[in-house]
């Protein structure tokens, strides 16, 4: 059998899927395949599991995986090398400063300055580290699935 | 010769149909019980991801518009309850509030436009709109209405999320909202998938108890197991030393079985 394609290289960038496992982290892998008949290329994604004990990788992020000399086990062939891009907390490559959709923050809190900032809005300095919400409010980092049936517990992950 | 081949019969056939069953079109042995999950509107708070409804204001307090009023704030008491909330209409205190949860978020003093100035005058609207809807649940335009400011609210935290993570975790902590992502592969409940959902679960939680069993059964055994590893382990290196031989077994070794028996009684309750 042909090896996926995903499989023969030694670096990745994936992206972070949600993943129950305690000590490894999911990747989606998008990559492009020659259809050799049609000569064209076709959108293909692969799933890799990689380790990541501390559980670094937040769903979401854009992550460079290397391969493992020896597959760890059955599911577990790569390690992380670096987060290049977390979710929602992204740095410009060219200047080093912090970016919001199309914006420097710098620039809107230049201008929120500039208005007069209420002693109310949020503050970046002081916000705490992405996760402090997770399954309290934030539910974004598990699979959610329709509730199929009616136990009486709670399932927090249904919607 | 028939009796013959009747029992020859009966012996190949016998065991073979006895074992052999339909897989096909059978109800399970197994006791599951189903219930179907009753249906939420998708403009209950319990879908909308509000935790908090909205509050009941104070009736006595001025009209948003009349507030920095002077001409009011010398009137008399009557003429102040007047243009309190008590004698407006609804819309006025759903002003207020919403004036409120904007107030709570904005970024500077003439910031309407911003993301989080506009979600949480969605989430007010949405709040103020499903008090209505309890009230009037046969206000369709209402209900609709309700429905499309949901999903433009939950719309807009997706790409807030998606930009700038630690606003949006603050955004939703401050206006108490739970944000839960549509699942990808999104199906209808029906009763033969969900049954096929229970029964792997079943069979997850049977593996799950054995292995725990299994592992207690282990942790029993080990106290024994090390006493043993370690008399053998002394036995061995007693019997080299004696026979001049040369000594595989290091003290160490030796010592390192004592520490486990010695941390496994430490933590095993009596």
């Amino acid at each position: 059998m042909a090896l996926s394609a995903a499989s023969k290289s030694f670096l990745l960038l994936g992206e972070c899927v949600p993943c129950l496992k305690h000590n490894a982290s999911k990747f989606k892998i998008r990559r492009f395949e020659l259809d050799t008949n049609l000569l064209m290329y076709f959108r293909k994604v692969d799933f890799v599991y990689a380790l990541d004990p501390e559980k670094k990788c937040k769903t979401g992020d854009i992550v460079l995986i290397e391969k493992c000399p020896e597959q760890l086990t059955r599911l577990i062939t790569h390690k992380i090398n670096q987060i290049v891009y977390p979710l929602g907390d992204v740095v410009d490559p060219l200047t080093g400063k912090r970016v919001v959709g199309g914006k420097f923050r710098e620039h809107t809190e230049a201008v929120n300055q500039v208005y007069g900032k209420m002693p109310t809005a949020f503050e970046y300095d002081s916000a705490p580290d992405r996760g402090w919400l997770e399954d309290v409010k934030d539910f974004s980092h598990v699979d959610t699935y329709v509730k199929y049936h009616e136990s009486g517990e709670d399932q927090p992950h249904a919607v | 010769m028939n009796i013959i081949r009747r029992k020859e019969l009966s012996t190949f056939l016998i065991p073979t149909l006895l074992t052999c069953t339909r897989n096909y079109a059978f109800k399970s042995n197994l006791k599951i019980k189903w219930v179907r999950p009753e249906k939420i509107p998708c403009y209950n708070p319990a879908k909308s991801g509000d935790l908090v409804p909205m509050p009941k204001l104070d009736k006595t307090q001025l009209q948003l518009e009349f507030r920095n009023s002077q001409e009011l704030a010398n009137a008399n008491d009557l003429v102040k309850k007047l243009f309190s909330l008590e004698y407006a209409p609804r819309y006025k205190t759903t002003q207020l509030y919403l004036r409120q949860l904007i107030d709570s978020t904005k970024r500077h003093n003439q910031d309407e436009g911003s993301i989080e100035a506009k979600i949480a005058r969605w989430t007010g609207a949405i709040r103020a709109m499903q008090d209505l809807v309890e009230k009037f649940p046969h206000n369709v335009r209402l209900r609709v209405k309700l429905k499309e400011l949901i999903d433009k609210r939950k719309k807009q935290l997706k790409y807030l999320r998606r930009w700038d993570y630690k606003k949006f975790e603050w955004l939703i902590d401050s206006l108490n909202i739970v944000y839960k992502p549509q699942p990808l592969d999104f199906q209808s409940v029906t009763r033969k998938e969900s049954l096929r959902k229970l029964t792997d679960k079943h069979c997850e939680d049977i593996r799950s108890d054995r292995l725990k069993t299994f592992r207690k059964q282990l942790e029993a055994e080990q106290p024994k197991f090390l006493q043993e590893k370690m008399c053998t382990l002394e036995f061995i290196r007693k019997e080299q030393e004696e026979c001049n031989v040369e000594v595989t077994v290091a003290q160490e070794e030796i010592d390192k079985v004592k520490d486990q028996l010695t941390n496994l009684h430490k933590h095993t309750p009596i």
